[in-house]
């Protein structure tokens, strides 16, 4: 069994290309090999910001022969009286690569017909690799692709180097300009000249040697013990960040680390301010004490193995010193006046090129605002709000946020804090931003959650006006996640309301700036939103797909009692009665879909199923009426139980479509009753049951 | 290092790499990127080498010479190199030595920053070069400039100064490092920080500045429109009306809905003279050469 060794060296490649490239390669590579017939191989994809390495193990050295039996034309057309080929024969012969006396013949019901063993000798593995390696390359994708020099290749970054091999050969083929071969190089810094690779199987070590650790994994784990392991030196511990990490991960080919440290003094500024500079800007890992308070040390990730001269953790510290006192800068630019004084400046900025300036943004997500207050029966006063939508919008102006674009809403907290706002106030600025999508706490105040669902619905509301909605998998504006977070809040909040007269307030407020037919907006909002419900009851509340569907088919305006319902649904729907109820429901359905409602006269009774089924209905509607208003809807659900049996009795004993029309009328119309109290509470029709139709 | 050493050195490392010295514009321009070495030299087939300091103003990030680390007019150390070489980044690398800096004692890392300029109909991929975690290089591979797509390709690298120099200096203002002969950049400049800021946050004489504005954009379609167009005083016009627009954003007079619209119109003069000099050169037969028919400096001359 041979292995073949692919490294495709190039300039370094962005960390979020690498997981993709990594994915595609070991999908490209099963395909073209199963392809040519091989089986039972291994693919193992790793890389470095400047390789991509392949690695196929247990491959044979050549494809398997193949025998094919082929069948010809019939011999009576393949063959001529005397015996000799006719042209469909040689052709024949010639498909098979066989002279035609050797071609043998093939009884079949239809009679005689020309055939042929055609032995197909498999080509080496050699071949084949040289063959689809190059295909596999330039069909790999990346979010960003460039040209370099000459602009003839199309790739993520240019490309250096092909180290081909199977076993200790080189497999020779041409990519990007490109000669594979067995030369690569080690460590930029530790290690720069040029490598030969003896073999295949070497590759691994050859490349540790030279200080290159090739696999993600094995970097994580080196970085992730030696950061543990460097925390302790300093008595401190590494705040928990595996999405910084995993990106360290994909930006070093061997994962150094160093400490630094930095004056005290900068802990007085806000936290998240130091750990953005740290973080964010210098992609440092943050150190903290056993009680999760923020250190005045940092952990950064270097590429090499060591920092000779202590330069790198010199230049590391002036760097944060750097930023930290830059940052310390604007803090106090900004504090020399109250948040309050900088509303007027919302005008200057530009919150959307057509949908106008911050200003005007905290304008409609004031009105909006006090709106929603309402709806919710909240007691928020009209001037409370719409001042706290300006400023809440205000730390968008100052020079913190300008510069750390992440902390918007966190600086106007911190702000208003020091100014001695109101509690409710400065949390509501700090809150209003959150949850990112379903994840994350809601705002802590009541004036937090009515601001931060205004600000999205409005923002969505806008930006679907001005056609700017998401598409597939495009959202670059994330509205999608604004939408979710709007259900969250609305439902731990526990709030009644009409989200569809909410998304009619919000497609007001920018009726004057639509480029797009009002009304479809509206539309397309409101489905956008149920949408959004639909994937909190599916991903959050738990509950299937069709439950899901089925309730929200009887509306969903109203998120908090969508949940409860499709809570209900999903716990009622494992019931063994409740499936026979899915079934006989739809029929009703099928029955009574389009006739006319009418009164039940019930002297035009002729069975008495038809009248235990009236008397079921009858209750059944008492009971929606005395447990829905208390919210009781787990119980309602389960009063539709026993009248499953009693429609069972009454399909079977009374044909519905009589000859006489009352009568006929009269059964429909009871059903009709029944299935739209069933329909107060869910769709049952749509639910997925076994035996369903 | 001071200043003007890092300067010379990294002027002669990179003529000793095949660059033509070039000199800063004497337009203002916001970046190195609008001086037409670059905007213009980019465009076409004829290969180009070319390095050049550009200061470039900023109005609106001026600050009065009060924050350490900020400028309103900072200085940008630009090479462009066409086609770029195989070696390029041996070649930054190398330009590392020139500025004292040696690459086995540090850290230095290559980590994405594409870059795009909607004024310039400009875009490209590349990298922030860091320097033991410092900023000290913008590395793009151009792609397109002046809407048009390019072949070959450039690569442009473009050196902040003054953070280097505080950088290299360990210095903590930007006002204490040392230009040369003992002399300070503060010495030379901080005055000139503050007035600038002074003016440009509150004296500047709005009108007189939207009068400019449309004089400077009238006299570049003007000049498009002469037969033949007249190429660079065009490009000259337009990067009026670009700074022009700088000063007004900075004073606070351009309003949101405005903004878009003059970017917009700045944008279309300036693609329209790339248009025109792509037009020029092919007309004059490509007088540097054709590097897509050579091949010539694809693989880097040192």
């Amino acid at each position: 069994m041979a292995s073949f060794l692919l490294e495709i060296r190039t300039e370094e490649i962005p960390a979020n290309a690498l997981p993709g490239a990594r994915r595609q390669l070991q999908d490209l590579f099963a395909k073209h090999l199963g392809d040519a017939g091989f089986t039972g191989f291994s693919t193992s994809v790793v890389s470095t910001p400047l390789r991509l390495i392949v690695t196929l193990s247990d491959l044979p050295s050549k494809q398997a022969d193949r025998v094919e039996e082929m069948t010809g034309p019939p011999v009576r057309i393949a063959v001529a009286e005397d015996g000799s080929p006719t042209k469909a024969g040689l052709g024949f012969a010639a498909k098979a690569c066989l002279p035609f006396e050797q071609l043998g013949r093939l009884e079949t019901e239809k009679g005689q017909y020309l055939a042929a063993t055609v032995n197909h000798v498999g080509r080496a593995t050699s071949d084949i690799l040289a063959e689809i390696t190059p295909t596999i390359l330039s069909s790999l994708r990346f979010p960003k692709m460039m040209r370099w020099g000459l602009g003839s290749y199309l790739f993520v970054r240019p490309v250096h180097g092909i180290v081909a091999l199977l076993d200790d050969d080189v497999v020779p083929f041409e990519a990007f300009g490109i000669t594979s071969g067995r030369t690569t190089v080690g460590h930029r810094v530790h290690s720069p000249k040029p490598i030969d690779i003896d073999h295949a199987d070497t590759y691994h070590e050859t490349m540790a040697e030279h200080s290159v650790m090739i696999d993600p994994a094995q970097r994580r784990q080196t970085l992730e013990s030696a950061a543990k392991h460097l925390a302790e030196t300093v008595d401190c511990r590494v705040h928990e960040d595996p999405r910084l990490v995993g990106e360290h991960v994909e930006l070093v080919e061997w994962p150094g680390l160093i400490v630094g440290a930095f004056d005290r003094d900068f802990l007085d500024l806000p936290p998240e301010v130091v750990v953005s500079t740290l973080r964010h800007h210098q992609k440092c890992l943050i150190l903290e004490d056993r009680n999760g308070a923020l250190q005045p040390h940092f952990l950064a990730v270097i590429d090499r193995k060591d920092d000779p001269e202590e330069l790198i953790r010199l230049g590391n510290e002036w760097v944060i010193r750097a930023r930290l006192a830059d940052a310390r800068f604007f803090f106090s630019e900004d504090r020399k006046k109250p948040l309050e004084d900088s509303i007027a400046g919302l005008e200057r900025v530009e919150w959307h090129r057509v949908l106008g300036s911050l200003e005007a943004k905290a304008e409609r997500l004031g009105i909006l605002a006090v709106t929603l207050s309402g709806q919710v029966g909240l007691d928020l006063s009209t001037e409370l709000v719409c001042l706290a939508a300006r400023l809440v919008k205000t730390d968008l102006t100052t020079h913190m946020v300008g510069e750390f674009p992440e902390l918007q809403g966190v600086m106007g907290g911190h702000y208003l804090r020091l100014e001695g706002a109101d509690e409710a106030l400065w949390t509501a600025s700090r809150d209003h931003y959150r949850p990112v999508g379903f994840d994350g706490d809601c705002p802590s105040s009541e004036l937090g959650r009515v601001l931060g669902v205004a600000d999205r619905m409005d923002t969505i509301a806008g930006l679907f006006a001005v056609g700017e909605k998401p598409t597939g998998s495009r959202d670059p504006l994330g509205l999608r996640r604004a939408a979710q977070a709007v259900v969250k809040i609305i439902v731990d909040s526990g709030w009644a309301l009409d989200l569809e007269v909410l998304v009619g307030e919000a497609v007001s407020g920018v009726a004057d700036q639509s480029t797009e037919n009002i009304h479809a907006v509206k539309d397309s909002v409101t489905r956008f939103m149920a949408d959004r419900l639909r994937r909190w009851l599916t991903d959050v509340t738990g509950v299937s797909g069709d439950t899901a569907d089925a309730v929200m088919a009887s509306g969903w305006v109203d998120p908090c009692e969508t949940v409860a319902r499709a809570q209900a649904l999903e716990t009622v729907r494992s019931n063994d009665s409740f499936r026979g109820l899915a079934l006989a429901f739809k029929r009703v359905r099928n029955i009574t879909d389009g006739k006319p409602e009418g009164d039940i006269d019930p002297t035009l009774f002729e069975h008495a199923e038809e009248k235990e089924l009236h008397d079921a209905v009858l209750e059944f509607h008492a009971a929606l009426e005395r447990l829905i208003p208390e919210h009781r809807v787990t119980e309602a659900f389960e009063s539709m139980i026993p009248i499953a049996d009693t429609l069972d009795r009454f399909f079977i004993e009374v044909l519905v479509m009589a000859e006489n029309e009352n009568v006929r009328a009269n059964r429909i119309a009871l059903l009709k009753l029944l299935g739209r109290d069933f329909l107060t509470l869910a769709d049952l029709s749509i639910l997925q049951i076994d035996g369903g139709e | 290092m001071d200043l003007q050493t890092l300067i010379l050195n990294l002027s002669r490392y990179w003529a000793d790499c095949g660059c033509i010295v070039q000199q800063p514009y004497d337009t203002e321009v916001g970046a190195g990127t609008m001086h037409p070495e670059t905007f213009l030299r980019v465009l076409g087939p004829e290969p180009y080498r070319v390095a050049y300091v550009q200061p470039s103003r900023r109005p609106a990030d001026a600050r009065y010479g009060e924050n350490p680390f900020r400028l309103g007019r900072h200085l940008q150390m630009q090479v462009i190199l066409k086609p770029s070489p195989d070696d390029i980044q041996g070649l930054y690398l190398k330009s590392l030595e020139a500025m004292g800096i040696d690459p086995s004692v540090h850290d230095i890392r290559f980590e994405e920053d594409n870059w795009e300029s909607p004024t310039l109909g400009a875009w490209g991929v590349g990298w922030q070069v860091l320097l033991d975690g410092m900023e000290i290089t913008q590395f793009t591979y151009f792609q397109q400039a002046g809407g048009i797509d390019l072949a070959p390709m450039t690569a442009e690298l473009t050196y902040g100064l003054e953070r280097i120099s505080m950088f290299l200096q360990r210095k903590d203002s930007i006002y204490d490092i040392e230009w040369g002969g003992g002399v300070s950049y503060g010495q030379i400049r901080l005055m000139d920080e503050r007035e600038a800021s002074t003016y440009g946050f509150e004296v500047a004489d709005v009108d007189m500045l939207r009068r400019h504005f449309e004089d400077w954009e009238g006299e570049a379609v003007r000049c498009l429109e002469h037969d033949p167009p007249l190429v660079l005083p065009a490009l000259e016009a337009t990067l009026k009306t670009s700074h022009l627009f700088n000063l007004l954003d900075a004073r606070g007079a351009v309003s949101v809905t405005e903004r878009v619209g003059l970017i917009g119109r700045v944008r279309a003069n300036a693609l329209r003279a790339a248009k025109a000099y792509a037009a020029q050169r092919e007309a004059m037969g490509w007088p540097l050469g054709n590097a897509l028919e050579t091949g010539t400096q694809e693989k880097g001359v040192v």
